[in-house]
């Protein structure tokens, strides 16, 4: 096992060109053991700083001579523990190859490159795209850089996927559902050399795609439709959800796509649009507790803000400075707070109303989304009015189920400090804090006004690290199931380097270059002939990329938990397309809000159980268990990776869930009614195939005939266990079928919804 | 037909036979795609732990939700009678961190505890009254009476107590247990939460991430036994559906699946087919295991009337002794009701009507089946009350604010020495003055007693090793045996 990893690290770092030349070997090999092992007493937090020695900074390092002297030499080497680095009674951990390691390094005379700066704070360098030998295989940019990875490393990738697996993988990807069986007829039907690409374009216009991306980024931005803390009271930010869906369905380019939500509000042609998009920065929970201290909870809003751009934008962990100087990132506590200054001054308040938005919101007209020209201008929000309840509880006014909450800026800023401890009542008054960027990640030109639309164009502008790297990361993410770079929240020194620098690079640049078109680029992705690959993978050995980090086959994924859903409302028949609104109540255990807490969950009926599952309510503390069983982000911070682990909660779901059970026994009666198929056989491989995109084979048909045979038997020696079963959920069964068939089918068809394949991305 | 039986017993012995160490939390094969995944032993616990010989096998945690008054319960304090109605010198309680319920008040008025308190035991704790059921384990027991946090706000201040931080998505206590030791009973999860209500006042909410996996993988999260429908969410088969149907459509879709493991070689199918077996193994135990009708008479009785009646506190705590038993590793009891800001007296009173009998019988019970010496047991809430009165003061009502600075836990069992009191309070029962045991210090006791060093029991999320006890906490060696 151990051997695995090791042959496996040493496979994904492998150097070659797609590495930054000589000076990478420090950057690769010797910093990140530094940063692991030696920073957290000798790195840039100077007050956890030991003995006055740094070894994340070039300059005081050689001049502290410790790496020349044979000092540090000494404590890695010797045995006894009061010299021994790190100290044998900290959490530091060196191991014993890694030690050896830096002991090379040092013998070798501690080669230091002048230009020493983490690879992901350089801005990206369009690369030259590599030669290859297998150029039959190319079909766009992205190969060059896989193919050339996996020629040095002496593999071939995999064949094309079957067109099947193909329209299902992409189908999935773009629109979050599987593909009808009419969209896979008509495409195996076109034999046209350009039938996928002309497939790909199909879907990323449909509205689902908008749908399904806004996925991601409304697990990242904590959209919730509660406040999260304690009695967790109502919100409405439905209307910001609706103005995501429609940005991405109409390719808002990233740039403004981001600008829009950092700064809308203060655009010189802001509107009422671009009003709403700065919802995205109060999707953080607000505290409505009863005794909460107001100013305290103000700068947790504030420090969120910081974190969640840290996360999304800068794939830096912003967390840590906010109590004490990066241990690991050349970030220092107080830029944490000179970005805190950005956002410290929103005309907010620090309790929330208990139940309602909280100032500053807006009225949204009734006619939304569809505004009249006159309706779609910009509206100064009430400033917050503060009323004393309680005693000494200060809450403001509350906005109802028409309003949207948005930033807006306070006449009179309010002062930033640093914060010690990163605690409210410690301020370092001592130094009053400007707006500002780290310095370390890139220039801020003047000509931007100091405020977020600043900041926002800081962000965007075309020179800056991070942000389209960033971004294409979590796009290849989408795909993959991982990023590039794996740490998709952490492109800092403790972060994993990318497994393919030079590609990453190139997306960047080639990001940045069409304008952020943000289609452009998932159709790029999805078009390589890396995307297009089989999943198929040889049998696990201990030479096997078994997390496919050289892309040598296609991706393979569990569904999503919307997707699941979704598509089993989908092939059940039931999905209802209608787009937006506010969030709707589907199917959730009895007392699932009652049992621990003083709200009571009122279940929506009809069309509203049915809605694509971005637009269930989602309630902070108490999530959709059906959700968070597969894994969904809980929606408390920003999350930008979930893992994937599989539990028997997954299976009982899958298996006694009453929204799956209706599904199942709604795909039997399509399998009942489906016209011209009239023996079991054709029936039963109509719904396999609906279910899963491929047609069964005859073993699988057997095996599922002699089981729907058996079940009939039993319902018909029982024929009130068959109505108890069809009963399950509130859509009616068609009173024409026969209960015996139809139950014995369900059953059917609840298997193949628990198919490993009905909830995998092949 | 006869080929496809054979092959269906085959599907199903192949299925059984991985079965041994398929614990709830023990397994994830697929996660060999994430290499932040480390050895595991054959309980699903990482490699090299415990760290050391544990004292305690198990952990049954008795959250009191709310904030019991500490002063009403353990932390006697009979001279504060003659200083009735008196202000609370600013010395002693300064206006910073009152909560804006009583930050406005004009008045901080002493309300001394008209609970009656009486020496019990041999070790002669002082207990109040409403407390005569623990009064008889006492000898059991180890109070801590320096207790105290940061936070004043019940939200902050619960997620502190099971997660270590204020700030949400860190893992809860039990997840972390789950993490390190893995799980005892292959068909049971490592880590449960069970939730009750204060009979007077159901009480404040609590909230999912109580027992949250937070950046830990998913299945390391606390299952929840519910007291509504399904004791697990969707254990049941549907209505119609008999355990024969299935097994056989589990038989058919582990051959199904089966097939796509053989083409595309990805661990996580084996996995998926592991855990719809255990799913099927689970829908078996966990009937029989909830079933508290075939306790004998005296344990019911022991446990009080409520205790047949699921959802109650005293079905819990029968419920905890059950899934101790099992091996289950963590068990979390969270009841609802402690926040007493009113009538505190009779709202204690209340509180210890539901909770003490049960309580004393669950430290008896496990006393008497020789289970107490390996079963840790903590009692306690998210901070405590005031000494000042909130609202109107009368020699028979007050009520009480949030009070972060001292308050009362107890342990008993598990390695952690009976009949002691630790840790001393002022005057007033507002600031610790010996001993003071912070909640980081509390995680940091029990998961030593539970073989683990709290410091190194990490987790790398976003390039940084984090650990339950945030870069604090002592063990309180002192109450160890």
């Amino acid at each position: 096992m151990r051997m695995t990893v090791l042959l496996f690290v040493l496979l994904v770092m492998d150097s070659g060109t797609d590495t930054r030349a000589a000076d990478g070997d420090f950057a690769r090999d010797i910093r990140p053991l530094l940063s692991d092992a030696c920073y957290n007493c000798h790195g840039p937090d100077a007050k956890a700083r030991e003995g006055d020695i740094r070894l994340d900074d070039r300059k005081a390092a050689q001049d502290s001579k410790v790496l020349t002297s044979g000092e540090m030499l000494r404590r890695l080497t010797s045995n006894d523990p009061d010299v021994r680095m790190p100290p044998p009674d900290s959490t530091r951990m060196l191991r014993p190859a890694d030690r050896a390691k830096l002991v090379q390094w040092l013998k070798a005379g501690a080669a230091w490159p002048e230009d020493d700066r983490h690879w992901a704070f350089v801005p990206p360098q369009r690369p030259t795209i590599p030669e290859v030998q297998q150029r039959k295989w190319l079909r766009n940019g992205i190969d060059h850089f896989v193919l050339s990875r996996l020629e040095r490393a002496g593999r071939s990738p995999s064949p094309e996927a079957d067109r099947v697996a193909l329209l299902r993988r992409v189908t999935f990807d773009l629109t979050g559902l599987p593909p009808t069986l009419g969209e896979l007829d008509v495409f195996l039907a076109d034999s046209s050399p350009n039938a996928y690409e002309n497939a790909v374009d199909r879907l990323l216009n449909l509205p689902a795609y908008g749908e399904h991306m806004a996925l991601d980024w409304m697990e990242a931005s904590r959209y919730a439709d509660t406040d999260g803390y304690q009695n967790d009271r109502l919100r409405y930010m439905w209307v910001w959800r609706d103005w995501l869906i429609r940005s991405l369905n109409d390719n808002k380019s990233f740039d403004r796509f981001v600008i829009e939500q950092m700064a809308g509000d203060l655009l010189p042609d802001r509107n009422f649009h671009t009003q709403v998009a700065t919802g995205f920065n109060r999707n953080h929970r607000i505290n409505s507790e009863g005794g909460s201290i107001p100013d305290e909870w103000i700068v947790e809003y504030v420090a969120d803000r910081v974190e969640t751009m840290g996360t999304m934008f800068l794939g830096l962990t912003m967390t840590c400075s906010r109590c004490h100087d990066h241990k690991y990132d050349p970030i220092e506590q107080k830029d944490f707070y000179r970005l805190f200054a950005f956002f410290n001054n929103i005309a907010e308040a620090g309790l929330g109303p208990n139940n309602g938005n909280s100032p500053p919101f807006i009225k949204v007209p009734k006619s939304w989304p569809d505004l009249s020209a006159g309706e779609t201008k910009f509206v100064v929000p009430d400033p917050p009015r503060i009323k004393i309840q309680q005693v000494s509880v200060p809450r403001p006014q509350s906005g109802g189920t028409d309003t949207v909450m948005v930033l807006h800026e306070l006449q009179k800023p309010r002062d930033t400090y640093l914060l010690q401890r990163g605690q409210y009542d410690r301020p370092e008054k001592s130094e009053l804090l400007r707006p500002a960027t780290p310095p370390v990640l890139g220039a801020w030109d003047e000509n931007w006004p100091r405020n977020r639309l600043g900041l926002a164009r800081w962000l965007t502008s075309p020179t800056h690290p991070l942000t389209a790297r960033v971004t294409i990361n979590r796009i290849w993410q989408h795909y993959f199931g991982m990023g590039l770079v794996k740490t998709s929240e952490n492109f800092g020194v403790q972060g994993e380097l990318p497994s393919h620098p030079a590609l990453l690079d190139w997306l960047a640049t080639e990001f940045i270059r069409s304008g952020w078109n943000v289609k452009a680029m998932h159709r790029l992705i999805v078009t390589s002939a890396t995307y297009r690959q089989s999943s198929v993978a040889p049998p696990v050995t201990p030479e096997s990329d078994v997390e496919n980090r050289l892309l040598g086959r296609g991706p393979r994924k569990r569904l999503s938990p919307y997707e699941i859903r979704d598509a089993s409302l989908l092939t059940a028949g039931l999905l209802v397309g209608r787009m937006g609104g506010p969030s709707v109540k589907p199917y959730m255990p009895p007392g699932i809000w009652r049992s621990i807490s003083n709200a009571r969950y009122k279940q929506d009926k009809g069309d509203k159980l049915y809605r694509r599952s971005l637009y269930t309510y989602w309630r902070r503390t108490v999530p959709p268990p059906s959700m968070m069983i597969f894994n969904a982000a809980a929606r408390e911070t920003c999350i930008v990776r979930t893992d994937q682990t599989t539990t028997p909660l997954q299976a009982l779901t899958l298996m006694n869930n009453v929204a799956f059970v209706e599904a199942a026994r709604m795909l039997a009666e399509r399998m009942m009614k489906q016209e011209g198929s009239l023996s079991p056989r054709s029936r039963v491989a109509w719904g396999f195939r609906l279910v899963t995109s491929r047609e069964p084979n005859a073993g699988e048909l057997d095996l599922l005939l002699s089981d729907l045979s058996a079940y009939q038997q039993e319902f018909r020696r029982q024929s009130k266990k068959a109505r108890a079963l069809l009963a399950i959920g509130e859509m009616e069964c068609d009173p024409t079928l026969n209960t015996i068939d139809l139950a014995a089918y369900a059953l059917v068809a609840n298997t193949l919804l628990n198919l490993d394949e009905s909830i995998t991305q092949n | 037909m006869d080929t496809l039986n054979e092959f269906r017993s085959r599907q199903t012995r192949r299925a059984f036979l991985g079965r041994s160490t398929l614990g709830l939390g023990a397994i994830a094969l697929s996660s060999l795609a994430h290499a932040d995944e480390r050895p595991r032993n054959a309980i699903g616990g990482l490699t090299g732990l415990p760290h050391f010989a544990p004292k305690a096998k198990r952990v049954i945690y008795l959250f009191q939700s709310g904030g019991p008054a500490q002063m009403d319960l353990f932390d006697y304090k009979p001279h504060l009678a003659e200083r009735f109605g008196e202000e609370v010198p600013k010395s002693v309680y300064p206006d910073e961190r009152k909560t804006t319920m009583t930050s406005g008040q004009k008045s901080f008025p002493v309300a001394p505890s008209t609970m009656k308190f009486a020496r019990h035991g041999q070790s002669g704790i002082w207990l109040s009254e409403p407390q005569r059921h623990l009064a008889e384990m006492i000898d059991d027991v180890c109070v801590i009476k320096s207790m105290h946090t940061e936070a004043i706000n019940h939200d902050p201040a619960a997620t502190l107590f099971q997660t270590g931080s204020v700030i949400a998505g860190r893992p809860s206590m039990g997840s972390w247990v789950g993490y390190g030791l893995g799980s005892e009973n292959a068909n049971l999860p490592a880590f449960v939460a069970l939730t009750s209500n204060g009979t007077a006042k159901a009480g404040q909410p609590l909230y999912d991430r109580l027992w949250g996996a937070g950046f830990l993988p998913g299945r390391f999260q606390g299952v929840k036994f519910r007291g509504q429908g399904d004791p697990i969410l969707d254990l049941y088969n549907p209505a119609g559906v008999t355990r024969e149907q299935r097994r056989r459509m589990l038989d058919s879709l582990s051959r199904l699946n089966n097939q796509q493991s053989d083409r595309f070689n990805d661990p996580a199918i084996a996995t998926r087919i592991a855990q719809y077996e255990l799913a099927f193994r689970m829908q078996m135990s966990v009937p029989e295991l909830i079933d508290v009708q075939n306790e004998s008479k005296s344990v019911l009785n022991m446990y009080g009337p409520q205790a047949g009646q699921v959802g109650t506190y005293a079905y819990n705590c029968l419920l905890a002794r059950r899934l101790a038993e099992r091996g289950v590793r963590f068990i979390q009891l969270y009841h609802r009701g402690w926040d007493a800001h009113g009538n505190t007296p009779k709202q204690i009173s209340a509180q210890c009507r539901d909770t003490d009998q049960p309580t004393a019988a669950l430290l008896r019970d496990l006393k008497q089946r020789g289970m107490l010496d390996d079963t840790l047991v903590v009692w306690g809430g998210e901070f405590g009350r005031t000494i000042y009165c909130q609202g109107k003061l009368t020699n028979k009502i007050y009520g009480r604010d949030h009070h972060p600075n001292c308050f009362s836990y107890w342990m008993a069992g598990g390695g952690v020495r009976g009949g002691m009191t630790y840790g001393e309070t002022d005057d007033y029962s507002v600031n610790v003055t010996e001993n003071p045991v912070h909640v980081h210090d509390l995680q940091a006791t029990i998961m030593h007693q539970l073989g683990i060093d709290h410091e190194r029991l990490t987790y790398r999320y976003q390039g940084r090793d984090y650990r339950l006890s945030d870069v604090h906490g002592e063990v309180v060696k002192d109450i160890l045996i």
